[in-house]
């Protein structure tokens, strides 16, 4: 066997190994979204096979749609909030990751962990004191005060990756640039953006998705029907007695709240290409 | 109220008549109030709503909360001093909402309403503290066995009737199982606490037992009726008549029946509408649930509507429920599921419903509601001692030792809660 | 890290003169500072304030409802006693450490494997990472619904397949339950650390790892010794994250199995749910959240300090 067939097979047999854990990875979902498609008392039934057997019904998602204000308006509503989420969390991390990372100041360390601390208390706790402040900022029942919760929410594991990031490109590239005359935000925006895309682009990806699927806050902080965010939509129409749960509503809660998802994150994978920092650094 | 929630209860009430002047050409003098209600409860609240706003120049609005969140949201609301005027609760909170001193008391305006003494006694028992009123009957809604009549008659059975003791209950579950593989004689959500004391103490009930003493003050799970009951469950298990399911089922598939699939299922009369509307192919029959040698009760469920105290609307709050207590009221909530809060013209208004419906309304008389300062605590909490009991009792090795630890769990979580 | 690769020059060294050093380095300090400012504002407005507020309560008999009253720190001395908060706290850490360690195990290998240039690059990736734009609640949801053991998929089709004599209620007993929740976790979240994992891959610089490789370095040793501390901030962060996150494990564990079976599987966060909202002690909770808060701080600078740079603190 030549090293080139030895080279073929070990990438065949490797493909086929993570085309098997993609299976395994993809199952549960694509079983959602064929099963979102059955009807009546079809849909009660074992999800063997999981398309519709019985015709294609889109029940499911016209119980979501009339729920509340329809879901278009909800989606807008979770939309306007996660977008301004992805742009305050990658703006201010921007800044404090690079503040972190590139200058040396009184308590840096001791101020890096109190945001990394954000991370560490039950939400579940501080959702009545928070309550409490935003409807004294008058906060209370607006999007703008959900956004400013979910990038706070956000900041510690931003900031974290923003800092690794800068960290990660050599400081010849900022020397080079100094001798140049370069001010401070052109180097942070001109030379050392480029080079932490990959960052943004994870920071970018995650504001988005914890932005766009938390439930909680947005319940108990808003209360205008037509403010309510998508999560909090599906989680009325899945609702019944005693907690029964119209799983239909949540099979197609589930499909449509992961298209947008999907769509950011493929916007944004683009950046992951490798030899986007390595052709840099070199 | 600080100012600014002033300055934006302003504004919004502004908007609000603004956008009623330019949609309704109405007086600028109309006030919209805010209902909170929980999800799951069908179309009943909405559809009273709906029919009040139309007929009345003061609007309503309805915001829907899910309900395993609504205690929490209408907690810190409260704190924030953000909350809604009036909120449809469930009826078990609300003693501790009513000790809490944040609800505005409905005693005088109460007890000058005319038909006061027909008002539903297991509402108002539950609303009532230190003498006063702070809720008044909602919705109403008792818990009643419902069988699939398909499956009774494919097993031979009377596809009329349900069963009206232990042994029948046994015996029918057992034919209904034997009909095929994927088909079960019974069905009860094994681990949901609010689905059993729902749907399992009505047995007690119906035996002459109780789970607590009227005051609240005493558990007295371990009892004979309580061994009698989990000794019917247990045997159903033996038989292989219980869905393999119920065990770890905790709520999410309390509506098993609608599959079509179960013989029998202690369900709501809420549930009836739902599937009435939503499963008319589902066939099936409606019976009080009954005790170990006859007898019948049911658990008398529902909200009561509380109204926030220091609200600016109280008034409309009252005219809200005298529209709801109206025979026009009544008849709409009915039709949507909820029975009728007032017991003198219950009759009359029920003669037009569903006969499912009617059985669950003749219910209400014979019905109870526990009445429990810390019920969150010792009964409806996923993890208290009644479910962790419960579960123990039917599916563990020692219902007698489970049972009597029970007890000793409430009973202590009771005197630490006083 | 890429110390390590690159001479550390700060802005300070090139400096020659002493006090024009200084006052450059000054300057320096404050610009820094205020590029964290608005990170601050945001952190001491709405995490830091709600603490205290939180730590103000835990001082309380407050309930849910009704009047607060002042009770010093009788609610610290009551947790000491409070067996159940111990009993769902030693849940938390073993759960914490299985579920760590197999996220680990997953997400390593795949970000390796997504990292390469190879065909289906993308679609590898975009599929390991579906599962991560599943909300918390909703994906607990889909598997309460799949582990069902009537009408769900995984008992059924285990039947079927003649795997299992019967259908096995995955939910039914403890160990099955755990093993269930603990597939769904790992389903859930080894997509999101596969990503972060990866940033940290691509920060190397090929050239090491290519030059090791022509030197005859073992693929093992080389991840060892190369890779693997060329990546301590990412691998920490990773860390932080998963283990920050698991101790405050809630969602799944009351959409999924309520806490069961037999209460066996209540975490820390759970507890304190139970305390503050099921049973009205908001200030008991409160307390219970401070000490929570205390312990994951004091885990996670453990964590900081030992992923600390040795360069950078020679520096």
């Amino acid at each position: 066997m030549t090293a080139a067939t030895a080279k073929r097979l070990s990438l065949a047999l490797s493909t086929l190994v993570g085309l098997l854990v993609a299976a395994a990875f993809l199952a549960p979902i694509l079983w959602t979204i064929l099963s979102s498609f059955r009807g009546g008392s079809e849909a009660f039934q074992v999800p063997l096979p999981p398309w519709p057997t019985q015709g294609v019904s889109v029940d499911s998602y016209l119980r979501l749609d009339a729920a509340g204000e329809g879901i278009l308006r909800h989606s807008a509503n979770s939309g306007f909030v996660a977008g301004m989420t992805v742009v305050l969390s990658v703006i201010v991390s921007l800044f404090a990751g690079y503040g972190f990372s590139r200058f040396r100041f009184p308590m840096r360390n001791v101020l890096f962990v109190l945001i990394m601390a954000t991370l560490m208390i039950p939400f579940q706790s501080i959702l009545t004191p928070l309550f409490i402040l935003l409807a004294k900022l008058g906060l209370q029942n607006t999007l703008i005060g959900l956004v400013l919760v979910y990038t706070t929410l956000q900041l510690p594991f931003s900031i974290f990756m923003m800092r690794n990031a800068f960290d990660a490109v050599p400081k010849e590239i900022e020397e080079a640039a100094r001798m140049e005359g370069v001010t401070t935000f052109q180097m942070l925006f001109r030379v050392l953006l480029p080079l932490v895309m990959p960052g943004v682009a994870t920071v970018a990806i995650f504001a988005f998705l914890n932005a766009w699927n938390e439930f909680l806050a947005a319940l108990i902080f808003l209360s205008d029907p037509d403010k309510l965010t998508l999560p909090v939509l599906i989680a009325q129409v899945r609702a019944g007695r005693f907690g029964s749960v119209d799983w239909g509503a949540v099979q197609a809660g589930v499909t449509a709240m992961m298209i947008p998802c999907l769509i950011v994150f493929l916007a944004l994978q683009r950046f992951y290409i490798r030899g986007l920092t390595a052709g840099a650094v070199k | 109220m600080t100012r600014s929630n002033t300055y934006s209860k302003i504004v919004a009430r502004l908007m609000t008549c603004a956008g009623a002047m330019a949609l309704l050409a109405g007086p600028a003098s109309a006030e919209t109030m805010t209902l909170w209600s929980r999800s799951g409860q069908g179309e009943t609240i909405p559809a009273l709503v709906k029919a009040f706003n139309e007929s009345h120049e003061d609007q309503v609005q309805v915001v829907q909360v899910p309900f395993q969140e609504m205690v929490q949201k209408y907690a810190t609301a409260l704190a924030g001093g953000e909350a809604p005027d009036a909120v449809a609760l469930d009826l078990i909170y609300t003693p501790s909402f009513a000790a809490s001193g944040q609800l505005e008391p409905l005693t005088d305006w109460a007890k000058s309403l005319s038909y006061f003494d027909s008002l539903s006694k297991a509402h108002l028992s539950v609303a009532t503290y230190q003498g006063d009123i702070y809720g008044m009957p909602f919705t109403t809604e008792t818990s009643v066995m419902a069988w699939n009549k398909d499956l009774f008659e494919k097993a031979g059975l009377d596809p009329e009737k349900g069963p009206t003791n232990y042994a029948e209950w046994r015996d029918m579950a057992k034919r209904v199982d034997a009909l095929g593989d994927d088909i079960d004689g019974f069905y009860f959500s094994g681990n949901c606490a609010g689905c059993t004391i729902f749907s399992f103490t009505p047995m007690i009930w119906a035996s002459n037992g109780r789970i607590l003493s009227d005051d609240g003050s005493k558990a007295t799970l371990d009892t004979p009726q309580m061994h009698d009951a989990v000794d019917l469950f247990r045997n159903m298990i033996a038989d292989g008549s219980i869905a393999a399911s119920a065990r770890t089922d905790n709520g999410t598939n309390f509506l098993s029946i609608q599959n079509g699939r179960i013989g029998m299922q202690v369900v709501g009369a809420a549930t009836i509408g739902v599937l009435t509307t939503q499963h008319p192919d589902l066939n099936f029959g409606v019976a009080p649930i009954p005790g170990k040698d006859g007898g019948s009760s049911t658990f008398v469920g529902g909200d009561n509507f509380v109204i926030t105290k220091g609200s600016d609307h109280v008034d409309l709050a009252k005219t809200f429920l005298e529209f709801a207590y109206s025979p026009e009221g009544q008849t709409l909530m009915a039709k949507y599921g909820s029975l009728p809060a007032r017991s003198d013209i219950s009759a009359k208004i029920m003669a037009d419903q569903d006969s499912r419906l009617q059985v669950a309304a003749a219910t209400v008389p014979t019905g109870h509601t526990p009445y429990s300062v810390v019920f969150n605590d010792i009964i409806n909490s996923a993890n208290s001692p009644w479910i962790q009991m419960l579960s123990a009792a039917i599916y563990g090795d020692d219902p007698d030792a489970a049972i009597a630890e029970g007890e000793r769990q409430m009973q202590e979580t009771i005197d630490f809660g006083s | 890290m890429s110390n390590i690769v690159t001479q550390p020059v700060t802005v300070g060294k090139a400096m020659p003169c002493g006090g024009h050093k200084r006052k450059r380095k000054r300057k320096s300090q404050l610009v820094g500072f205020l590029f964290v400012v608005p990170a601050l504002l945001l952190v001491g407005l709405f995490f830091l304030t709600p603490v205290a507020m939180t730590a103000w309560m835990s001082l309380h008999r407050w309930p849910l409802l009704g009047q607060p009253r002042f009770i010093g720190l009788d609610n610290y001395w009551r947790m000491l006693s409070d067996t159940g908060f111990w009993d769902a706290m030693g849940f938390t850490v073993l759960y914490t450490v299985v579920v760590t360690i197999a996220i680990f195990a997953v997400a390593f290998p795949l970000a390796i494997f997504v990292e390469k240039p190879r065909p289906l690059q993308n679609v590898f990736r975009t599929i390991y990472f579906l599962p991560v734009v599943v909300g918390f609640a909703a994906a607990s949801l889909l598997w309460v619904w799949l582990l069902n053991v009537d009408n769900g998929l995984f008992s059924p089709l285990m039947e079927r397949l003649g795997l299992t004599n019967g259908r096995v209620n995955l939910l039914g007993s403890f160990d099955l339950a755990f093993a269930s929740i603990i597939t769904m976790v790992v389903w859930k979240v080894a997509g999101f650390t596969m990503i972060i994992l990866m940033t940290g891959l691509q920060s190397i610089p090929e050239d090491i790892t290519e030059a090791a490789r022509i030197d005859g370095v073992s693929a093992l040793k080389r991840f060892r010794f190369l890779t693997l501390p060329l990546m301590r901030r990412t691998v920490g962060l990773a860390l932080i994250l998963c283990i920050s996150g698991s101790m405050l494990a809630f969602d799944q564990f009351y959409i999924m199995v309520s806490g069961g079976p037999q209460n066996q599987t209540l975490t820390a966060v759970y507890w304190i749910f139970n305390q503050s909202f099921v049973s009205f002690r908001l200030g008991y909770g409160s307390a219970l959240s401070i000490v929570l808060l205390a312990i994951l701080v004091a885990i996670s600078v453990v964590q900081l300090w030992i992923i600390r740079d040795p360069k950078e603190d020679a520096r």
